[in-house]
């Protein structure tokens, strides 16, 4: 019976990562991108939480920093959601590849 | 009081010069008769006011009180700028000269202008169908305020530039109508050939400047008798003028100053051989042939004879004499076979003015003044007549077509015949009550020229030193200023005498008597006899006589001056006197041709009228012919002479029985030496000579004029007089053609020498400018910097390729780059077993996992 250690939470991150990671680059839908940035943020969580978990001096500086991560994502879905609203307004679209304003 | 009259003097230019600048900005808008009556007010009318109070003022004053305002006036100059020691000052010339000549413009240019608001009233003021007429009176109005700057200017800087000034007046007016094809050259030829005498007075002006230290009248005369008594200065050196291989040596500077400032007067008053733009002048509108080419401008060449007449030494006067001699002679001769009237008339101006300087050179100056003044009224009237004639008949100008306009033009006729009476010299010879004399203006001031003149050839060198009495008692001349010398003058003036003659080898006693001579502080016998030069046996004779008066009254400064002096050459006088005989004939011609006789041309007849305007400055200037000058003028010039006598070197200033201490030889009028009465045989019916010969010729019309003019030897004289001597053809060839012909070899020289050169060097230089500019600029300097900034464009362009705007490319490629570094720390450490480490951990290593 193999125990669950480090390695496998980290590996559950790392696929969260890259679930996120795939999401944010085929999905052209904004809120769909949004999505995969809470999935990697989450894998970053889930990465914190671990390590201090299992060399954490007990000062719980991982939970903490995940709790950060967790409002900073709240703030910035917020943000990104009022971006996608003004992305609609004037694209009438959230397609994000239509909005290739700013290409060089 | 003295303030007064010379501020008065210098506010009459203000008028004119606003009157100017008023005609040349609003000239237009003023419009076409007012203009005119405003250059008539401003431009003289003012004027006119403040010199006839001048002038009145001036005539009621005593002549000592006249010499305390004129010193007043020159004490009181400005300065005007200082150039290291060299001061110029300005101010005006407060004397009898300049009060009468100043009174004597004014009032003649008055009733020019007024006649030319008549003359101008028609077309005549149109060049190209416009109307030029604001112009004219701006012009006008121009030159009164340089006229009368020239006549009150005390210092010869200041006299230079209004004398300037009448020149470009003259210009711009002889070219009026531009739009002829025979008025601009005209306006050049008079133009230029015054820049040749005015090459002359500068060199005079450089020499004034140089050596007298100032530029002031006054003070020039002053230190030019200082340097003469010192011999320094001007009279230190001689100088040799080699010209075409003769050379002029021993000939002092002041001589050459002398004839340098002369020449400005010849080009001015056009003398003989810068003669020829007078009557080419005549392209301009009458008024002005009458104003400037005849009564004021060419007049002021005599006037500036007269102002600098004390820094002419002897042979300066005789080189004055003989330059006028030959003027009026000749250009007499020119009148007679004139047929356009105003060109007769301008040769008769250039013969009087011949008269003016021909007097001024023979040393009668209160005579030639007056001759200036009695001519400028007399003449300025025939040319308006002429004007009326010609603005009558329609621009007819050619005598042989006019004739029998008497009926049409009788005011016009018989003031011209009076201006015909007066420069003939018409009078009652020999005849007075008392001291009351016959005759018209020109009849007084030729006979005091001729007078004087005769005294030069035939009466010289029987002068008498010592007291009037004593001279007159001998019935020669006298030396009549001899008080007024300082005795002390007398030895220095008497030791320059023989520097002088040592300068003027010829007719001058040898160096040794002359020491002798200014030993005795007087003159000997022998010293008279010698420098009489021609008139030896006379001059032996006359000092003979005066040798008892010399040893009794201590001797003049100037004796040994006129001792020196030679006497008139004797052809000089014959010259003088034929003229007089030829003026009374081709004026007559010109009145009869005119006036009287049958209409020759109906045409022309028929449309003649005469204009009021116009006919009232005629008579108003007959008037002033027949009485005012003579009464007004001649006293004031006459107070005016010791101004002109009180000169170390100048020696024959005609005295006249009204003056005689004011002068230096008095004429004395005593029964067997009297000039006058020997003039009156020689030369006082000559005016009844010349009309009954004109009207013997001329009283059937032109028959027997065209018959004499085709008989041998007068055909030649003709085709000669009608060609002017051929003088325009001479200067054409000498000057214009031989100008082009300097101007084609230098033409040459630049196309083939200079060119070639400039060329050359302008390959060189193209050559080496492409070279820098394509190659070290273009390639070098340029491909640098163009390499900077294609490297900058080709960087920005591969930094602009992934900026696609796709945030889904972002971050992939974030993504990736971020695996790819991590990968890349992570597996650094392996070095180049990298692979085979990652090939370990995922178990496919030979080790297995």
């Amino acid at each position: 019976m193999l125990a669950i250690g480090l390695i496998h939470y980290l590996i559950i991150a790392a696929v969260l990562f890259c679930a996120g990671v795939f999401t944010m680059v085929t999905k052209r839908n904004a809120i769909g991108i949004l999505i995969g940035v809470e999935l990697v943020l989450n894998s970053a969580n889930v990465n914190l939480i671990a390590f201090d978990r299992y060399h954490g001096k007990g000062a719980m500086d991982g939970q903490i920093a995940a709790l950060f991560v967790i409002v900073l994502a709240a703030a910035e879905a917020a943000i990104a959601v009022a971006i996608c609203m003004n992305f609609y307004k004037n694209l009438v679209t959230v397609d994000v590849d239509q909005g290739d304003a700013l290409r060089g | 009081m003295e303030p007064f009259l010379s501020k008065l003097l210098a506010a009459s230019l203000i008028p004119p010069f606003l009157t100017f600048w008023i005609l040349v900005l609003w000239g237009p808008k003023i419009g076409k008769p007012r203009a005119g009556w405003v250059g008539l007010i401003g431009g003289m009318g003012l004027p006119l006011l403040l010199s006839t109070i001048v002038f009145v003022t001036w005539f009621f004053t005593g002549p000592e009180q006249r010499d305390a305002l004129t010193s007043a006036a020159q004490n009181s100059q400005v300065l005007w700028s200082q150039l290291g020691d060299f001061k110029v000052t300005f101010g005006v010339k407060l004397d009898s000269l300049t009060v009468a000549i100043h009174f004597m413009v004014c009032f003649i240019a008055f009733w020019i202008f007024f006649f030319s608001i008549g003359y101008m009233a028609g077309h005549s003021d149109c060049v190209h169908h416009q109307s030029k007429y604001w112009r004219f009176f701006a012009y006008l109005a121009l030159f009164g305020f340089s006229m009368l700057g020239l006549v009150i200017s005390p210092s010869l800087l200041f006299l230079f530039i209004f004398w300037e000034l009448v020149g470009l007046c003259s210009y711009l007016l002889i070219g009026f109508y531009f739009d002829t094809d025979y008025a601009p050259p005209a306006a050049m030829k008079a133009f230029i050939t015054n820049r040749v005498g005015d090459f002359g007075f500068i060199i005079g002006l450089g020499i004034v400047f140089t050596f007298l230290g100032t530029l002031d009248l006054e003070g020039a005369a002053a230190a030019f008798k200082t340097q003469l008594a010192a011999g320094t200065g001007l009279f230190a050196k001689t100088v040799s003028v080699p010209i075409l291989g003769w050379s002029f040596s021993g000939m002092t500077l002041a001589t050459l100053m002398g004839i340098g400032l002369f020449c400005g007067a010849m080009g001015k008053s056009a003398q003989f051989p810068l003669h020829v733009w007078l009557p080419d002048a005549m392209a301009g509108p009458t008024p002005v042939s009458a104003l400037i080419h005849a009564a004021t401008m060419v007049a002021a060449g005599v006037y500036l004879v007269a102002r600098v007449f004390r820094l002419l030494t002897p042979d300066a006067q005789m080189f004055v004499a003989v330059i006028g001699c030959i003027t009026l002679t000749f250009m007499a001769l020119i009148a007679i076979v004139q047929t356009d009237i105003k060109k007769c008339l301008a040769y008769s101006t250039l013969s009087q003015l011949g008269y003016m300087i021909f007097g001024m050179g023979v040393g009668a100056w209160t005579a030639a003044l007056f001759h200036l003044v009695t001519h400028a009224f007399f003449k300025a009237m025939l040319f308006l007549g002429s004007g009326q004639v010609i603005e009558g008949c329609h621009h007819v100008q050619d005598m042989r077509r006019m004739g029998g306009l008497k009926s049409k033009m009788p005011v016009t006729c018989w003031t011209f015949f009076i201006g015909v009476l007066a420069i003939a010299g018409t009078g009652i010879p020999g005849f007075h009550i008392g001291d009351l004399r016959f005759g018209l203006g020109g009849f007084f001031s030729k006979d005091e020229i001729l007078a004087v003149a005769y005294d030069r050839a035939f009466n010289w060198g029987r002068f008498e030193s010592g007291g009037e009495h004593a001279a007159a008692q001998n019935g020669g001349w006298q030396i009549a200023n001899s008080e007024r010398e300082e005795a002390s003058e007398s030895v220095s003036l008497a030791a320059f005498s023989a520097q002088h003659k040592t300068a003027q080898p010829k007719g001058a006693p040898e160096l040794a008597e002359q020491d002798a001579h200014a030993k005795q502080e007087g003159r000997t016998g022998e010293a008279n006899g010698h420098g009489a030069g021609t008139a030896q046996e006379a001059g032996g004779h006359g000092a003979e006589e005066g040798h008892g008066g010399a040893a009794a009254h201590h001797a003049s400064a100037k004796d040994p001056v006129a001792a020196g002096m030679k006497a008139l050459p004797k052809w000089m006088f014959l010259f003088a006197i034929i003229t007089a005989y030829i003026t009374p004939f081709y004026m007559f011609r010109a009145w009869w041709l005119t006036f009287m006789g049958k209409p020759r041309d109906p045409h022309v007849h028929e449309h003649a009228h005469e204009s009021k305007m116009m006919t009232l400055p005629l008579a108003v200037l007959a008037v002033g012919t027949l009485v005012a000058s003579y009464a007004l003028f001649r006293p004031m010039l006459a107070h005016a002479a010791p101004v002109a006598a009180d000169a170390p070197l100048v020696v024959a200033v005609d005295g006249e029985a009204h003056d005689p201490a004011a002068s230096l030889i008095a004429l004395d009028h005593s029964a067997d030496r009297n000039p006058h009465s020997k003039l009156v045989t020689i030369v006082g019916f000559s005016f009844l000579v010349g009309f009954a010969v004109a009207w013997l010729v001329y009283r059937k019309g032109l028959g027997i004029a065209e018959r004499l003019k085709n008989t041998f030897p007068l055909n030649y004289l003709h085709t000669l007089l009608e060609h002017k001597y051929y003088f325009d053809e001479l200067y054409g060839f000498l000057w214009v053609r031989g100008c082009r012909g300097v101007a084609a070899v230098c033409g040459f020289i630049d196309t083939w020498v200079i060119d070639l050169v400039y060329n050359l060097l302008s390959s060189v230089t193209e050559r080496l400018a492409a070279f820098t500019g394509r190659v070290l600029d273009a390639q070098g300097v340029d491909g640098f910097v163009n390499g900077i900034s294609e490297t900058a464009d080709d960087l920005a362009e591969a930094l602009r390729r992934p900026q696609t705007g796709g945030i889904r490319k972002y971050v992939l490629w974030t993504v990736g780059i971020g695996t790819a570094v991590i990968a890349a720390f992570l597996l650094a450490p392996y070095g180049e077993s990298a692979w085979t480490v990652v090939a370990e951990r995922l178990g496919f290593g030979t080790h297995g996992g």
